[in-house]
């Protein structure tokens, strides 16, 4: 039962980050049809920011007050890259097939990753022990003390999204958006800029996913972004891609989907197996979970 | 038209860059490391070295008048990289090659380097290496084998653990040694509780450690990478895991101590003597020429094996007034008195294994640095 119990913790923590990577992929296809293959390196990239804003503009100080500037900072400046990268890679292609701006996604992915490599390095870079190492011993299921932050911030930063745009103006716009953008645009919303708010909430959520990553696992490289996107895009179409509560749960699901594979089967294969869970739900249920049957649209 | 002198243009560039400057020929020595990827920390290291010792032998005048041109290929690490690389350093006429870091890459580019009679040296500790009787490869560290005997007889004897788990990655290094232990251990009357894989770098060790714990193990032999093991003795002890850390050889790297961060206090790690503690004459000059050059001290031990290897093949040639690969090999073989070298005296057995060899056992002290436990 104890490794059952850690299991799940393990796994609701990994799965929380997934899941808000999974945000800004889920997002986007929302709204643009359009998978940001360069989502997964704008999450690596976003750890490398916020360890140069630690190392560079925080002078390398330990206390709370500058971890919640590291989150802030990075987030804004990955926000910022976000819009960027929007404007470069994918305006440009918004009337175009759409496989030019998925081959133009993977550019983007391309370009990022090498920037990363140019910028800090090929090498590991290692993140400093931000989060004091504080354990709690519930009859031996282990819980740190970065677990329950990523789990709980996850949590907030997720209902505050879910909550924005149900509830908010700017949330029924994005939602209108997301169904017909010619006939939104009619209806007087900037599709643009709603584009841009998705750019922006999208890259500020994937930077909070990047820092976790990097407070904790503290190794990052600059590759690492292709995994955490893999992942995160399987956690989405899990879910069921386009929609907001479907990438939670695809990203929580995923999590301990991982976590029960590799500690009760193997390993080795929970790779493997996580495809075949794809596979399966991709054949039974092709929306994903949450998702709805839509008409496709050519 | 236009097009068609465009196509000439192109090709007369080509045809251009192809062929070769009509210089004084050099000696083309290769690098094959993971200058990229996540030993690129080691990889450089070798890199480095290597460049430094060039530079100081064409400062003399070169080996037998040649003047050594150093051509880098990054491996990164995987297998298909190091194939590559190994076509394409064959392809530009190298007579040595330097590398790779990894067991896996030196493996994956062995067979490439014996058909084109291309000298090889590397650090790769897997036993395989030495077992296909390839005269032209030479290992400059010391095979697996030997430290799983010494590991074995450290955890068994000295430290008289009672229940063990074995530990490693996929890799041809990891995987060889691990299983050495293994052997050596049950071979010795210890008890392994368990022999668990995990995918380096995948950095989520949890649900394989979550499964360790109720072994209720007090010793966990790693067999992996540092960029892996600073992670595993992190998550280890997050997990309330109080068993001793003791890492292979290859955990021997200051990235380890960053990666693990306040837990790296107390865990163990095997090896040979480290670069600031070997106690040869060439090694003090060497080292501190790396450092002036370069400002940092050597990534580990294990690019200096890789310049004792080319220092050794140098050597060979200039004993044998030779170029041919075979002849200098056949002297390396056959090395009467072992070479003074930076990691030790330098000798080759007849399969290419480097002779002697002692090994240490390293803890990791609160502020990061090493203390020696156990010396054999």
């Amino acid at each position: 039962m104890d490794t059952f119990l850690q299991q799940l913790a393990n796994g609701l923590t990994i799965g929380s980050m997934y899941a808000l990577v999974a945000l800004g992929y889920t997002m986007v296809y929302g709204v643009m049809r359009l998978i940001n293959f360069a989502h997964g390196d704008m999450v690596a990239a976003s750890a490398f920011v916020g360890l140069t804003i630690y190392t560079q503009v925080l002078g390398q100080a330990v206390s709370l007050g500058a971890v919640i500037a590291i989150f802030l900072l990075s987030a804004v400046v990955m926000a910022a890259v976000g819009v960027i990268l929007e404007r470069i890679a994918y305006r440009p292609l918004r009337e175009a097939p759409r496989l030019s701006a998925v081959v133009s996604a993977l550019g983007a992915s391309l370009v990022i990753q090498n920037g990363i490599m140019l910028i800090w390095g090929p090498q590991m870079r290692i993140f400093p022990e931000l989060v004091p190492q504080v354990y709690w011993d519930f009859g031996g299921v282990v819980i740190s003390l970065i677990q329950v932050i990523i789990l709980v911030l996850s949590l907030v930063l997720m209902v505050a999204l879910y909550l924005f745009v149900e509830k908010t103006r700017m949330g029924a716009a994005i939602r209108a958006s997301s169904i017909d953008q010619d006939a939104a645009r009619l209806m007087g919303i900037n599709v643009n800029s709603v584009i841009a708010l998705i750019f922006i909430i999208g890259s500020s959520l994937g930077a909070v996913g990047g820092l976790f990553i990097g407070l904790y696992y503290r190794g990052i490289t600059f590759n690492m972004g292709w995994q955490y996107g893999l992942y995160a895009f399987v956690a989405a179409i899990i879910g069921g891609i386009g929609n907001i509560p479907g990438a939670m749960l695809g990203g929580m699901l995923l999590g301990l989907f991982n976590a029960f594979i590799s500690g009760y089967v193997s390993s080795t294969w929970s790779d493997a197996f996580t495809f075949i869970l794809l596979i399966i739900i991709l054949i039974v249920r092709p929306t994903g979970i949450l998702g709805e049957r839509v008409a496709e649209k050519v | 038209m236009k097009r068609c002198t465009r196509t000439i243009l192109a090709a007369t560039v080509a045809v251009l860059l192809a062929v070769p400057a009509f210089a004084a020929e050099t000696l083309k020595v290769g690098v094959q490391a993971p200058i990229t990827g996540s030993y690129a920390n080691e990889g450089q290291g070798i890199e480095n070295g290597v460049r430094l010792l060039a530079e100081q032998i064409n400062a003399k005048g070169g080996v037998m008048g040649r003047q050594i041109e150093v051509i880098t290929c990054d491996d990164q690490g995987t297998a298909m990289a190091a194939a590559i690389c190994a076509k394409d350093l064959v392809n530009k006429g190298v007579s040595m090659v330097i590398g790779s870091y990894t067991s896996t890459c030196a493996q994956a580019a062995q067979k490439t380097y014996f058909d084109a009679k291309v000298l090889q040296t590397s650090d790769g500790t897997a036993d395989g290496l030495t077992e296909h009787g390839y005269w032209t490869f030479l290992r400059n560290s010391f095979p697996n084998s030997a430290e799983a005997e010494f590991a074995a007889n450290y955890m068994v004897n000295v430290k008289k653990y009672k229940r063990i788990v074995v530990l490693s990655d996929f890799s041809t290094y990891a995987d060889g040694l691990a299983n050495a232990t293994e052997a050596a251990i049950k071979k010795l009357g210890g008890n392994v509780v368990s022999r668990d894989k995990i995918k380096a770098d995948s950095q989520n060790f949890t649900p394989v450690l979550t499964n360790m714990k109720s072994k209720n193990p007090d010793a966990i032999f790693f067999a992996g990478y540092y960029s892996d093991g600073g992670q595993l003795r992190a998550q280890q002890l997050a997990l309330g895991i109080k068993a001793d850390f003791i890492g292979g050889d290859a955990n021997d790297n200051p990235d380890f101590v960053k990666l693990a961060g306040s837990a790296a206090e107390g865990a163990f790690i095997l090896n040979v003597p480290s670069p600031d503690v070997l106690p040869y004459a060439v090694a003090k000059t060497f080292i501190a020429d790396y450092q002036k050059k370069y400002g940092i001290m050597p990534a580990s031990i294990w690019g200096l094996m890789n310049i004792d290897g080319m220092r050794a093949i140098i050597h060979g040639m200039e004993q044998t007034k030779s170029f041919d690969t075979k002849k200098v090999s056949d002297y390396l073989h056959n090395l009467s008195e072992p070479l003074p070298g930076i990691t030790g005296p330098i000798a080759f057995a007849k399969d290419g294994n480097r002779k002697g060899g002692a090994y240490v056992v390293k803890k990791i002290q609160a502020d990061g640095t090493y203390s020696n436990e156990y010396v054999q």
